[in-house]
């Protein structure tokens, strides 16, 4: 299914760099083995045969006129300018430490993709309002590989909402995402990604980002859907005082398992990282959560801080944290912190006590608890329906 | 300013002594059911023993080297001679002890500890247990405390029941290795209800080049009963590559509290591939604390299986990797029931290009209602051409559990000096205190005379550098 021929087919009509890239990503996915997923329990998983997708999914552009936003699909004349960005990825020092998925999962993105945006915020423009991308799948279009590009030049303030959705309830969807990022120096770049999959369909998503001098990124990631979610999310604090930031919530319940692997990944002096993850688990639902942070020889008075914060709502969950810590350099200052375990029952009986029942005062918690993170969703629409979608499934 | 902290590695000329080798038996190198069944007639061991042996070894033969962890690739299993007997047979007193031997342990203090009135030493040198002694009032509690290889023929029953259950040879290519050619190593066994108020220690010591040492501790509490043992390793320094591949079996009977302690102190060459596992059962007390300090490479990591209801683990460890050393080493827990309650609390230290690697694992099975645990990594980074990593792992199948985990890494902090300075305490003393301090929480759960050996293992000379 996945041969040189239906690379052939993507890059007709595309242009000239962009093929060479898909092609010699197709050599590099044709020689390596299937990845099994050991701790989630994903063998030998089959990717369903290609589909392309046919929707439109740049949602809103109004005010965002200077915006340079294009798709990777189409026949580019800025190629030159898209490879050159894509190069930094490749350079040694960056691909060492970022390796998303896996090379085989990104390979195929790389080779296969049939969506994917190339933006561009220009140097020194401050964007008010978010730009939205609205990935919808549906039964006509169920398969989606999307290829994301995304610079913010220098002094540029950016904020990309990505949703990924789904219609209809019965049918089996697939996505294999990759979405690198480069945030030039003092830019700043917010990225909000929701999954809302059912529980057919199966997720990959892998996301890369450069950050150089004074830049920083900060990742909002709302998991909340899919079968099996596995993501991956790679930061790299490449220059003095960058900054990254991983808000994220996960929300798994029925037969639902989520892999959510973050990293920090600190190269430049004074680098400044957090990531802090607040999650729900419910029914029979696993999860794998991994942070990394990473000090590298030379990242001197770096600091990075980690936290995750598990609510298990019922006996049959399985939680698996591994919070890891790496560190080639003394003048830093790394923690991380896991707390895992039920509502606070001392909390819960004081909410009964004001007149509420336990579902209404364990969903307050949870809000609650998610609140800090959801406040950071630019879209009021958005963030109302995730809430709803959270309520209505603590109470079923 | 930032400055620099210069410390000192361990003076180890008293422990680096080693004697001249006289052997009565030493077997060919490489492994061969030839050479299992000639160790296993050597020891005049029951044919039950020598299967097992034998299917360790088959065991063996099937495994890989772990691809995971320390780089093992330098061992070479087949230049490590099996086993070794020194030549000296079983002493009860110590005048009878060569004095050769002798030299070397009171270089190391043990006849001033026994005078310390501890309860027994069970010295092992190379592979057999040389120094064997036991206070009258315990052996009249019903307390045994002897050497492995004689605990096989006189409680034959008891061993055959608990040995190699915890630990068994299927588990990884090192508990294999040692099940096929383990020696020497100490049995103990407390009665239901009996306290050993003293220490139970012994020491153990490699003197042979390219000798592996697969020494075996067993020991059972039954109901009730209370011990501390305390394992003290140190060695010479050789050039060939030393494997140190023992196992530690504790049985943890109902309301019993143990408490085992570790010195490890291997010379730089070694490497130190130990398993130690713990089983408690209702109400029991697993107390483990851990000091590594030597060897090349050490993978380490104790693991306290909580079987009975209300059971409980402590860990304390800390580990210090100096120059050339890579010290893999952590605790491992399992909540298999429920009000189990756990408490790890490790610091590490690296300096000089040390690789200070701790490797966690924290399970609640689905039983482990009401289970709590809590697990707290510091490390220390003396310079930064050293590497100091944490990956603890959590698996947790039940809610209902209270769970806690925090881990840091840094270097002395400015403003902990600052603040000591600033009490009129000297730039270097106020450093000193600080790791001093750092090493606190493990020192103070040792026995006294193992806190003073701790600090002059730890021998930490302060020179501050300016700039």
């Amino acid at each position: 299914m996945y041969t040189k021929k239906l690379v052939d087919n993507l890059t007709t009509g595309q242009s000239k760099l962009l093929s060479q890239k898909r092609k010699n990503s197709f050599n590099q996915y044709s020689n390596l083995a299937e990845k099994n997923f050991k701790r989630i329990g994903l063998f030998d998983y089959q990717t369903p045969e290609y589909r392309a997708y046919n929707k439109e999914y740049i949602k809103n552009k109004k005010g965002l006129d200077e915006l340079i936003i294009t798709k990777m699909t189409d026949n580019l004349n800025n190629e030159a300018e898209i490879m050159a960005y894509l190069d930094k990825f490749t350079e040694p020092l960056v691909e060492k430490g970022n390796k998303g998925l896996g090379a085989k999962y990104t390979s195929m993105v790389d080779a296969f993709y049939n969506t994917g945006l190339f933006i561009k915020a220009p140097a020194g423009k401050e964007f008010k309002v978010p730009v939205e991308i609205f990935y919808l799948l549906e039964k006509d279009n169920p398969f989606l590989i999307d290829n994301n590009l995304i610079v913010a030049e220098e002094g540029s303030k950016l904020t990309v909402v990505i949703d990924y959705e789904m219609e209809v309830e019965d049918f089996e969807a697939f996505h294999n995402g990759l979405t690198r990022v480069i945030v030039e120096a003092n830019a700043v770049l917010n990225i909000i990604k929701v999954q809302r999959f059912n529980d057919q369909s199966v997720n990959f998503d892998s996301n890369f980002s450069i950050i150089s001098n004074q830049g920083e990124v900060n990742w909002i990631p709302i998991e909340l859907g899919a079968k099996t979610s596995i993501t991956n999310n790679e930061n790299l604090l490449a220059e003095d005082g960058s900054k990254a930031n991983i808000s994220s919530v996960y929300f798994a319940d029925g037969e639902r398992k989520m892999d959510l692997a973050y990293k920090m990944n600190h190269q430049g002096r004074h680098s400044f990282s957090e990531i802090e993850t607040k999650g729900v688990l419910k029914d029979r639902a696993k999860k794998v959560f991994r942070g990394d942070l990473y000090f590298q020889k030379g990242s001197s008075q770096a600091s990075g801080a980690e936290s995750e914060e598990v609510l298990m709502l019922d006996k049959t969950v399985v939680s698996d944290s591994i919070p890891a810590l790496f560190s080639e350099e003394d003048n830093v200052e790394g923690e991380h912190a896991v707390s895992a375990g039920q509502i606070d029952q001392n909390r819960l009986f004081y909410l009964m006590s004001r007149g509420m029942n336990e579902a209404e005062a364990k969903r307050m918690m949870i809000e609650a608890a998610f609140n800090p993170i959801f406040d950071k969703i630019p879209l009021n629409e958005l963030k109302g329906s995730v809430i709803n979608d959270i309520k209505t499934r603590i109470r079923e | 300013m930032s400055e620099k902290t210069q410390v000192e590695d361990i003076d180890r000329s008293l422990h680096d002594t080693k004697n001249e080798n006289k052997y009565r038996y030493k077997s060919e190198k490489g492994l061969t059911p030839e050479v299992i069944k000639d160790i296993s007639r050597e020891k005049d061991e029951p044919q039950w023993m020598t299967d097992f042996r034998l299917k360790s070894l088959e065991i063996y033969q099937q495994k890989e080297i772990p691809d995971w962890g320390a780089d093992l690739s330098d061992l070479n299993l087949d230049e490590i001679i099996a086993y070794i007997r020194p030549d000296a047979d079983l002493q009860s007193d110590w005048d009878e002890v060569p004095e050769e031997i002798k030299n070397t342990f009171d270089s190391l203090g043990i006849p001033e500890a026994e005078k310390k009135s501890l309860a027994g030493v069970g010295a092992q040198y190379d592979s057999e247990v040389v120094y064997h002694n036991l206070k009258e009032e315990l052996v009249e509690q019903g307390v045994i405390y002897m050497d492995m290889e004689n605990a096989i023929k006189e409680y034959e029953d008891v061993v055959k029941e608990h040995f190699m259950q915890l630990i068994t040879p299927n588990d990884h290519k090192f508990s294999a290795l040692h099940g096929a050619v383990w020696s020497g190593g100490s049995f103990v066994y407390v009665p239901a209800g009996v306290k050993v108020d003293i220490p139970l220690q012994s020491y153990f010591r490699f003197n042979a080049p390219g000798a592996g040492q697969f020494e075996h501790t067993l020991i059972i509490l039954e109901e009730g009963a209370e011990a501390h043992f305390i394992e003290g390793c140190s060695a010479p320094q050789y050039s060939i590559n030393n494997l140190h591949a023992g196992a530690v079996e504790l049985f943890v009977g109902e309301n019993a509290s143990l408490r085992y302690s570790t010195i490890e102190n291997w010379s730089r060459n070694m490497y130190n591939l130990n398993t130690k596992r713990a089983l408690v059962e209702e109400d029991g007390v697993i107390e483990w604390v851990s000091g590594s300090f030597g060897s090349k490479v050490s993978m380490l990591y104790p693991m306290s299986i909580l079987k009975g209801k209300g059971a409980r683990a402590e860990f304390t460890g800390v580990t210090f990797a100096a120059e050339g050393q890579y010290l893999d080493t952590g605790a491992q827990v399992i909540h298999a029931a429920p009000h189990t309650t756990s408490t790890v609390n490790t610091r590490s230290i690296a300096k000089g290009g040390g690789k200070a690697y701790y490797r966690g694992l924290l399970k609640a099975t689905e039983n482990a209602h009401h289970a709590k645990a809590t697990v707290s990594c510091e490390s220390l980074m003396l310079d930064n051409d050293s590497v100091s990593d944490t990956l603890p792992i959590m698996k947790l199948e039940t809610d209902d559990i209270d769970i806690g985990h925090e881990a840091k890494v840094g270097r002395i902090s400015e403003e902990s000096i600052y603040y000591l300075m600033s009490r009129g305490i000297d730039e270097e003393e106020a450093k000193a205190m600080i790791v001093r301090g750092f090493v606190e929480p493990i020192a103070k759960e040792l026995p006294l005379e193992y806190a003073v050996e701790l600090n002059n293992l730890i021998s930490l000379e302060l020179e501050g550098t300016i700039g």
